[in-house]
């Protein structure tokens, strides 16, 4: 039964990108045939954080409008081979997209046989934000520890909740889970960033996951590796956490708290 | 608007199923104002009507005001105007009227007296008295959390939520509101002028209140009230606000 989840967030910047690359590749360790679909017509980088950019030859759009199939545009992941990703176009707009030819290709890449989906939101709510979580079973909602991410992310879960198929047809909903990534716990200590409580508060969800402020992100971007397959980072075992949560297990979250220093890095300043 | 009876077929002699079933209806009606009663014009004005959209008008059914006359009409004369209309193609259904000669004309045409209706581009006057609720009719209900950028309206009747109201979203009733939870938006009670309206909230967080139009922007929230269970009415034209808890 083939699932399909959006990563979302409303506001820019948070980690959605990020995020969609690496569950995508933490399903796929765990033997899931997994493919991500950017839905950032037009400003597209689902390409870049995978590592693939140089192997798109046809994209969504042209999948859409039928000028090529669909396995011509899948791109294979080179590290897992249960990993397939689907670029969005870049010289496009996202008037391109339309809902039926996004149910076509769900459509025929649920007879393909995947067991997820995932769909990379883009920023804001128009066209491209809408039709990435029209027709998602599952939503990640990305959220910063600040106040406009967690503002615009409310208006998310409210859209999620009102314009969806699944809302329309009363068939369940959407599930909702929250993810807090660029968590920095001594900023959180001194009153400057909210705590996961507060943002649980506001948004009246529980979180599936915190993902810790850390420069491995940009390195993971910077040479097209998704960070969750970079074993010495924090924010690689926050996010195998976080595809652990949403395949069912419960696990404590960590990284809330700071690294405690031990007594030698204090001592010659580590 | 009229009110339609539907029928079913006579039920077999043997068989003691109802004759009828009686629904209301709703169908749109074309009101036919008349300024006069003159046969001939009213003939010629609505022979042209029709022509002008036969699929449309003729043997349309319409209703006959004769708010416009500005006298009671004869009976002779409204036979005459009836004839006139039937002849043009319109069947005539209904009267418009506030008269008291108006029944009788009902009763000797044959036609039932229908309550004026108000056409799409008259204004409603912008005060209006809050509608009292029917006894027993529940508040409106609202168990979802009211997201950022949504907006609930419970019309003629209070407003319950038994979840949080989020920063940008807005709650609004006719009545009171109610809000089993945290109140971080705008909510707006009596919003047709019932002044003794309030709203209620479990944790004031809120940006604005708003009591039959009297309203409060909170740039800061007072101390004694941030985050607390919180009621807020008018008095006079001063809103009030004081911790739930005693």
């Amino acid at each position: 039964m083939t699932e399909i989840i959006v990563v979302t967030s409303g506001k820019g910047g948070v980690g959605k990108t990020t995020t969609s690359a690496s569950v995508a590749c933490g399903l796929a360790r765990r033997g899931k045939r997994v493919v991500v679909i950017d839905f950032d017509i037009g400003l597209r980088n689902l390409d870049l954080i995978m590592g693939c950019e140089r192997r798109v030859v046809y994209d969504f759009v042209n999948v859409i409008q039928g000028d090529c199939t669909l396995k011509q545009a899948l791109i294979r992941d080179k590290r897992l081979e249960t990993l397939h990703v689907l670029a969005a176009s870049q010289t496009r707009d996202k008037e391109a997209l339309t809902a039926e030819g996004v149910r076509r290709v769900l459509d025929e890449l649920i007879a393909e046989g995947f067991d997820y989906i995932l769909c990379d939101s883009p920023a804001g709510i128009e066209k491209g934000a809408h039709l990435a979580m029209y027709y998602a079973d599952r939503a990640v909602v990305v959220v910063n520890p600040e106040v406009s991410s967690v503002r615009d992310s409310d208006r998310i879960l409210g859209l999620l909740a009102s314009k969806t198929q699944r809302a329309e047809k009363g068939n369940g909903g959407v599930k909702e889970h929250l993810l807090l990534t660029r968590y920095n716990p001594r900023r959180v200590a001194s009153g400057e960033m909210m705590s996961v409580d507060d943002v649980k508060e506001i948004l009246g969800l529980d979180v599936i996951g915190v993902v810790p402020e850390s420069p491995d992100v940009l390195a993971a971007s910077n040479s097209g590796v998704p960070v969750i397959l970079n074993d010495e980072s924090d924010v690689s075992l926050a996010y195998d956490d976080a595809v652990a949560r949403l395949l069912g297990e419960t696990l404590p979250l960590r990284f809330l708290e700071e690294p405690k220093r031990g007594f030698f890095s204090r001592m010659f300043g580590g | 608007m009229a009110s339609i009876l539907t029928t079913t077929k006579p039920a077999d002699a043997a068989a003691p199923a109802p004759a009828i079933d009686i629904r209301f209806g709703q169908v749109g009606l074309i009101q036919v104002r008349l300024r006069s009663t003159d046969p001939g014009a009213i003939l010629d004005e609505l022979t042209g009507r029709v022509a002008s959209a036969p699929l449309f008008f003729q043997r349309t059914g319409i209703c006959l005001d004769l708010t416009a006359l500005g006298r009671d009409p004869q009976l002779e004369e409204m036979r005459v105007v009836m004839d006139a209309v039937r002849r043009a193609g319109m069947l005539p259904v209904g009267l418009v009227g506030s008269s008291a000669a108006l029944e009788a004309l009902s009763a000797a045409l044959d036609l039932p007296v229908l309550a004026p209706f108000r056409p799409q581009t008259q204004t409603v006057p912008v005060v209006q008295p809050a509608e009292r609720a029917e006894p027993g009719i529940p508040a409106l209900m609202q168990h979802q959390p009211v997201r950022s950028g949504q907006r609930v309206y419970a019309r003629s009747r209070d407003l319950v939520v038994t979840s949080t109201v989020g920063a940008g979203a807005e709650v609004i009733a006719d009545g009171c509101v109610h809000i089993y939870g945290a109140l971080r938006g705008r909510a707006v009670a009596g919003a047709r002028g019932e002044a003794s309206a309030r709203v209620f909230c479990q944790a004031f967080h809120t940006e604005l209140i708003s009591i039959a139009g009297v309203f409060r922007v909170f740039e800061t929230l007072p101390p004694e009230l941030a985050g607390k269970p919180v009621q807020a009415w008018l008095d006079g034209d001063d809103l009030r606000f004081a911790p739930l808890s005693s």
